[in-house]
């Protein structure tokens, strides 16, 4: 460490490089921490974690018990074991009690991404609601017309306030919070939806992975999907060679599909004011300004064989962006996890190990952007992988049951895990117990210091 | 200290990060353009050497640079990026000798991951494209048209993720970019792909070869007609091309820089890590390669960029030490060297520590920098003053005193300079060849020492001797008249002007003559009561020939008194207090003012000045101020170092050779020069050869203490710790401690604790092991200073680095890994002493930059910004008061005052935190409020209190506390704290400056100064940018007054204003 910070000290290496150095070596030796412990006041199991995306502070929980409840992970509410242990008790939690909290299990529990003022949860009462951090109480209710499985909220928005939600039915339904009204429905899932995950590099596209093994790609201002994955469509990183260009370039241009891309336009953040000159901002999502007009015409409707398209055999449990908006992960129930090139659409066919992963539930992804890692529960066990490889690098046994949900805090280099067994783990890096307090002050024991 | 903070860079960045060569100042000119991180230099290359054409900040850190020639253009445009994703391209205008922008625009993307290898821009060589990497897994494409213009920028996507470098392919019928990478495995290829503008894509490319070397890290592009690519590695270099592949071995070495001899890419200079220089040449048969030969040429500044410029003058571009103009000879000198240093150029970064001192005890801080790296390692001292250049000197030993004289009244220039020695006196005129050269002038008494000398009416000079006073013609140099003293009196001092003169001798007389044509006339004698230790009649009235007052100090009762002339009446009697006699008195008027003022040096060397009122002689507004200095006029009194030491006399020496000069009689020489106009930094360059890491300055010792590191040899890694001991007047080493094996210097202390009068220094090590991720071990070693010498006299050893010790109410306070510790400094039976831990305080990631005042503690962590600790007295502990919990990975904290602490980052931002004690829930006193915000630009590796200038009692700045910061460019920087009315205005004159002063390339500088971090992007707030104010005083009149409009405020009071802040550095 001492060289890294002498490095960084004479510019030697710079300075983005020297954190990112510190974080992944620090992330790979994450282990259950020996000094940090959040009390889970929850009575049934974990469903939801997530740390607000703002402050990196407030960790909230949702439950099976029809529990949420908000812990502060940087500062602890005590210590045990001669101040080494620092334990963070939840400063509140709702639950059935609350008159009108929800009567079912919570499956999903978020953070409203501006601030920590609101937070949202989906439950198998059907309700999502709409919770005021500070008064805890609830300011808005989403009736769904079944379980709700997962909500989420973009964490780029800057000119919407909207809930996606996947529930038991087939539509996936957007929820207002500005109006409190259903902005829209996006049709095309043939089962329920389990996952729901948004753009990292649009605001105005949506991700949803069904119980039909679809993987569907939403521009929210539009109708009807514009991408559905197949796992079967692997060309990723195939260039033509020189020779056979000019032929070949037409193939290129066609199969990527980016059916309805061009009436995507550009989403240009609006938060980014710089883009003075030549402006070139660019998402992956609805990039290319194909000019195919023929693929416009497909969607709502689509070639009924690409909206076929699955991205797993069996239900699709999982998705996760990775942070850069370039590659998509997904987890099935037919025990794979895949990585999809956003940008085409492509199944890069990296092999991830073996896992048996959980069938009936769905489980929440994380990804560590710095070192490259997913993390996944698979039953007992958080297992890490790398990206490109798809190799297990890292297992974190600790839960005595199935694990559901698991939540990466990048700024701590922290992982959260919660499952059946209504534990919330903190796994940390590694630090050596460094307590040199002199063990009384004998003088015998320091006698040879002169 | 104030919230309110306004930043200025007091030394510009000096670490050399990119350069290149090309016509564009005209298409016959030769210009270098060397980027300086956030500034640009462009030179012209000329006879005599480089000449400076313009020096302009970029509100962006330059990640490239770039010379280009559009199609159908005569001279080359100039195409930068920034590390914030804005480029520019400009041109030059010859007429008005600026830059203007061609284009200018932003290629940030939201999508990808910032590279970790830095930034590359490339441009095609035909001018095609220009191509950006600047996130993992992408290449963006900036396309030209046919006219040279810049079209809407694509990405297309980059396979490979690990990319170390990509350069354009010369001679490629479509634009061919060659990537070299590292895949999973870590082992490295290169790649080429072809740019399919229409397409939007790549295509695969001619070639490609695989399983290069591990050190491969540098591509160099070859031009027609050889055409192709070298790759660089550690061990091997590689030509490469569609059909050929040609290896050879090298030392084992990394290159750092690369530049291109000729026009035909034959030949290379390549720059290593330890600062050898190597000449690479492809040896060929027509256009084909045959082979790779490498040869030494020698040893350079440690080589960040390479510019061949033209028969053999190369600049070399360093950021671990001075850059350097070199030439290449065809023979070797006598140590095997091909290399001549013709020119160096002072670089001061990295400063990676530096201490705020007063060596001359003046009152004005002297900053000593550890700046350099590796062999270049240095210490420099810098401090602000008037510089003396000296234009020449001769060597003359044991000088008394010196005057300069004119050969007749009217001349304008001085001719001869007198000189004075314990038995003689020698004449030195300047003859006609413009040389000082020894001359008689037969009137003067040569074999005694010379008191006193002056210029007088009548084309006449005036020599005082102790025995008599001689006045002489200047025309025939014949003796004219002489007074002489009473028997039995000698003269001890006198003073004179042009028609008059004052002597003392023993026993208290005083004597008053007057100059007439050939004759000297006694007007007036007094005895006061004691002796007189020093007299002056300087005129200051309204006859520039005489005088109607003389100042005269006195022996033993200390005092200054003032007498009317020509009657020697008493008016003013000033008491001095004190022991200190005064060794010489002043009068004197400053230019511009009607005030005069009365100096009065003191034998200490203090110098007490007064205001005097001419018309009844009194003296008000008494100042004493630090040690005999410099002074100018700017309307106030203003006082400065000189860059000189051990300066015995001096006097003004004007000839016609030397204009304007002083002649300065310094121990065994005589020096004439001539004196700046403005104070400015002054470097000293004290080399060591080793890289010094920390320093510390002892006041009782009269020492530096530096943590240093010094490689054994230039190939291998192998590194010596050491604990150096250098005297303060020196700069010798004069104690060596070598710590153990792999044991590292990471803090050093001098302090002194409760119970013990002795001073010490503490050093803080860590033993850095290579399997350890994370030091384990560490100690704490305390060293006194006897006879010169580093005495351990107890160590203590530590369960982790010691990032940082401090002096903290009589005991230590150290930064061990995740914890802070406070040691106790305990007596032991038999008389020694140890540390022993009281308390201490976990919950850091690391604590790597820590600060105390008082009872606080304030804790900068290696990734959790700031917090803020107490110590109870009571309970012994230490307790977190309040955080701030955002997650900066900090790089340096200070404690500005009780409430504001100030941090600077990984992210190259300033930012404050206040401590909000008035907070009605724990959870708003538990937290630090963040205040300020800034992107400085620069990384920050220390802050200090201190001032680089003398603080002048009588102006405003002098009550403005700063604190100094070093970074790793060589900037030193002052963030002053203002008081909020002045803030008010200075925010108001910057935003008015903004408007008009517009940012080269179109770059805005509010975006610039916007904080920003990988998170969020915030405008700048409470922290205003110096540079820019201080901007103001060199713009057009025309362009102050649009300013002087917009903010309702004169012209006059606005410089007013703005010159009082450059003071402040």
């Amino acid at each position: 460490m001492w060289k890294e910070i002498g490095d960084r000290e004479m510019g030697k290496i710079r300075p983005n490089s020297f954190s990112s150095q510190i974080k992944s070596n620090r992330i790979s030796n994450l282990q259950l921490s020996n000094n940090k412990d959040i009390v889970s006041p929850h009575r049934g199991s974990i469903n939801s974690l997530q740390v607000d995306l703002t402050e990196g502070r407030y960790l909230l929980s949702g439950a099976s018990d029809a529990s949420a409840a908000v812990y502060d992970i940087q500062r602890p509410t005590n210590y045990e074991g001669n101040g080494l242990i620092a334990k963070h008790k939840c400063l509140f939690s709702v639950d059935k009690q609350h008159g009108k909290g929800h009567k079912y299990a919570i499956s999903s529990a978020i953070w409203y991404p501006v601030d920590t003022g609101l937070f949202v949860t989906g439950s198998y009462d059907h309700y999502i609601k709409v919770w005021d951090t500070n008064s805890t109480q609830v300011v808005m209710n989403f009736k769904m017309p079944g379980k709700v499985y997962r909500t989420v909220m973009s964490p780029l928005a800057t000119s919407h306030m909207l809930i996606a939600a996947g529930t038991e039915d087939v539509q996936v339904r957007l929820c207002d919070i500005a109006s409190g009204a259903f902005a829209h429905t996006l049709s095309g899932h043939r089962d329920g939806v389990m996952a729901v995950e948004w753009s990292t590099s649009s605001e105005w596209a949506l991700i949803t992975g069904g119980c039909d093994g679809a993987i569907r790609f939403w521009d929210i201002r539009r109708a009807g999907c514009f991408l559905v994955l197949d796992q079967s469509q692997s060309q990723l990183g195939w260039r033509p060679p020189v020779l056979a260009r000019s032929a070949a370039n037409k193939v290129s241009v066609s199969k990527s599909l980016s059916a309805g891309q061009n009436s995507l336009g550009k989403p240009r953040a609006p938060q980014k004011k710089y883009a003075n000159g030549h402006g070139v901002k660019q998402s992956t999502i609805g990039r290319v300004p194909a000019k195919s007009s023929a693929r416009q015409r497909l969607h709502p409707g689509m070639l009924s064989i690409q909206d076929r398209a699955t991205a797993h055999y069996g239900a699709v449990t999982g998705l996760k962006v990775t942070d850069d908006g370039m590659y998509l992960l997904s987890a099935g129930s037919d025990s794979r996890i895949k990585l999809w090139d956003l940008e085409s659409g492509y199944n890069t066919l990296v092999n991830f190990e073996m896992v048996r992963l959980q069938t009936s539930k769905a489980i929440q992804l994380a990804i560590s952007q710095e070192t490259a890692q997913v993390f996944v529960p698979c039953m007992t066990v958080v297992k890490a992988f790398d990206i490109w490889s798809g190799k297990m690098s890292l297992a974190f046994h600790g839960h005595y049951e199935s694990v559901n949900c698991c939540w990466f805090s990048s700024q701590d280099q922290e992982l959260y895990t919660g499952g059946n067994d209504r534990q919330i783990l903190v796994w940390s890096p590694c630090e050596p117990i460094t307590d040199d307090m002199d063990a009384g002050h004998t003088k015998d024991q320091d006698n040879w210091s002169d | 200290m104030s919230v309110w903070n306004y930043v200025v860079t007091a030394h510009k960045p000096t670490n050399v990060t990119h350069s290149c060569v090309g016509n564009f100042t005209s298409h016959q000119e030769l210009n270098l353009i060397v980027a300086k991180c956030t500034r640009i230099e462009i030179s012209l290359l000329t006879q005599q050497g480089l000449q400076p054409m313009l020096d302009v900040p970029i509100y962006g850190r330059i990640a490239t640079l770039e010379l280009f020639r559009p199609h159908g253009e005569m001279q080359d445009f100039l195409f930068i990026a920034t590390e914030r994703y804005k480029f520019c391209v400009l041109q030059w205008d010859a007429e008005t000798s600026e830059l203007i922008t061609r284009a200018m625009g932003d290629v940030s993307d939201r999508i990808g991951r910032p590279t970790d290898n830095g930034q590359i821009g490339i441009i095609d060589p035909d001018c095609r494209l220009i191509g950006l990497h600047l996130y993992d897994g992408l290449f963006k494409v900036i396309p030209f048209d046919n006219k040279g213009q810049l079209k809407e920028a694509f990405n297309i996507r980059l396979e490979e993720l690990q990319v170390l470098d990509i350069k354009f392919l010369y001679g490629c019928l479509k634009p061919t970019i060659v990537v070299l990478y590292q895949d999973n495995k870590d082992a490295r290829h290169v790649k080429t792909y072809e740019v399919a503008l229409k397409e939007k894509d790549f295509v695969e490319g001619p070639w490609s070869q695989n399983n290069l070397d591990n050190g491969a890290d540098l591509l160099i592009p070859v031009p027609p007609p050889l055409c192709g690519v070298l790759i660089i590695g550690e061990e091997t270099i590689v030509y490469c091309s569609a059909n050929t592949f040609k290896a050879i071995p090298i030392k084992p070495s990394i290159t750092k820089a690369y530049g291109r001899v000729d026009a035909d890419g034959s030949r290379y200079l390549l720059g290593d890590h330890a600062g050898l220089l190597h000449l690479l040449v492809i040896t060929h048969e027509k256009e084909k390669v045959t082979g790779l030969k490498i040869e030494l040429l020698g040893e350079t500044s440690i080589a960040s960029t390479i510019s061949y410029l033209d028969n053999a003058f190369v600049f070399i571009g360093s950021s671990y030490g001075d850059s350097q103009l070199i030439k290449l000879n065809l023979q070797p000198d006598a140590k095997g060297s091909f290399v001549e240093v013709l020119d160096t150029y002072v670089n001061l970064g990295p400063i990676v520590d530096f201490c705020v001192v007063d060596l001359e005890r003046q009152g004005q801080g002297q900053v000593v920098t550890c700046s350099g790296a590796y062999k270049d390692g240095s210490l420099r001292i810098v401090r602000n003053g008037i510089g003396i250049n000296e234009q020449a000197s001769v060597e003359l030993q044991g000088m008394k005193g010196m005057w300069s004289l004119r050969s007749s009244t009217d001349d304008p220039f001085d001719t001869f300079l007198v000189v004075s020695f314990i038995s003689e006196t020698r004449i030195l005129a300047m003859n006609l060849e413009d040389e000082l050269e020894e001359t008689e002038i037969d009137g003067f008494n040569s074999q005694v020492q010379t008191l006193f000398c002056h210029d007088a009416v009548y084309n006449q000079l005036v020599q005082v001797t102790s025995s008599s006073v001689r006045l002489v013609s200047s025309i025939s140099r014949e003796l004219r008249d002489e007074w002489n003293a009473p028997s039995g009196y000698s003269i001890n001092v006198a003073t004179a002007n042009a028609t008059q003169i004052l002597l003392a001798t023993g026993g208290g007389h005083l004597v008053y003559l007057e100059i007439n044509d050939g004759k000297l006339t006694e007007v007036k004698h007094v005895q006061l009561e004691y002796e007189i230790s020093c007299l002056d009649i300087n005129p200051i009235g309204e006859n520039p020939n005489s005088s109607q007052l003389a100042a005269v100090g006195m022996w033993t009762d200390i005092s200054v008194r003032i007498f009317s002339l020509p009657h020697l009446n008493l008016i003013t009697k000033e008491q001095l207090g004190g022991e200190i006699i005064p060794r010489s008195v002043l009068l004197c008027t400053f230019e511009g003012v009607r005030i005069s003022y009365l100096l009065c040096a003191l034998g200490d060397g203090h110098l007490l000045n007064f205001q005097l009122n001419l018309s009844n002689g009194e003296l008000t507004d008494r100042k004493k101020i630090g040690q005999l200095s410099f002074i100018v006029s700017n309307k106030k009194l203003l006082y400065s170092n000189v860059n000189l030491k051990e300066v015995g006399h001096m006097c003004p020496f004007n000839s016609a050779a030397f204009p304007d000069s002083l002649a300065i009689a310094k121990e065994g020489e005589l020096t004439i020069g001539t004196i700046d106009d403005i104070q400015k930094l002054h470097i000293r360059t004290i080399p060591l050869g080793e890289h010094a890491r920390r320093i510390c300055h002892q006041e009782q010792s009269r020492t530096f203490a530096i943590c240093s590191l010094k490689n054994q040899s230039s190939a291998d890694e192998s590194e010596m710790h050491l604990i150096r001991l250098i005297d303060d007047q020196t700069f010798d080493f004069i104690s060596t401690y070598p710590l153990d094996t792999f044991e590292y210097g990471c803090s050093i202390l001098s302090c002194s604790f409760s119970d013990d009068t002795n001073v010490y220094y503490c050093v803080g090590t860590a033993y850095v092991l290579p399997e350890e991720n994370e030091p384990t071990k560490g100690r704490i070693l305390v060293f006194v200073v006897e006879d010169g010498k580093l005495q351990l006299i107890a160590e203590k050893e530590t369960k982790g680095a010691v990032y940082t010790l401090n002096a903290f109410n009589g005991k230590l306070l150290a930064a061990i890994n995740q914890k802070i510790q406070l040691y106790k400094w305990m007596l032991r039976e038999d008389g020694t002493r140890e540390f022993q831990s009281e308390c201490g305080h976990h919950g850091h990631i690391l604590a790597l930059y820590v600060q105390t005042r008082g009872d606080f503690i304030v804790v900068g962590d290696l990734m959790k910004s700031i917090s803020l600790l107490i110590y109870k007295h009571e309970e012994g502990a230490i307790e977190e008061r309040a955080r701030d919990y955002n997650a900066n990975w900090m790089s340096a904290v200070e404690i500005l005052d009780d409430d504001i602490y100030l941090g600077a980052e990984n992210n190259f931002n300033l930012f404050t935190v206040r401590k909000n004690s008035e907070g009605t829930t724990d959870e708003e006193r538990g937290r630090l409020e963040v205040v300020g915000e800034y992107h400085l630009g620069e990384f920050v590796n220390r802050f200090r209190h201190g001032s680089l200038v003398m603080r002048s009692p009588d102006s405003d700045v002098g009550q403005i506390p700063t604190v100094i910061f070093g970074t790793v460019n060589g900037v030193i920087g002052v963030v002053a704290s203002l008081p909020h009315e002045q803030y008010i205005f200075l925010e108001k004159l910057q935003s008015s400056l903004r408007k008009v002063i517009k940012g080269v390339g179109g770059l805005s500088h509010e975006q610039w100064r916007s904080f920003n971090n990988e998170k969020r992007t915030a405008e700048a707030k409470i922290f205003l940018d110096g540079d820019l104010i201080e901007s103001f005083l060199d713009l057009s009149r025309g362009k102050m007054e649009e300013i002087s409009k917009a903010v309702n405020v004169s012209v006059e009071e606005l410089s007013k204003r703005v010159e009082e802040l450059t003071r402040l550095h």
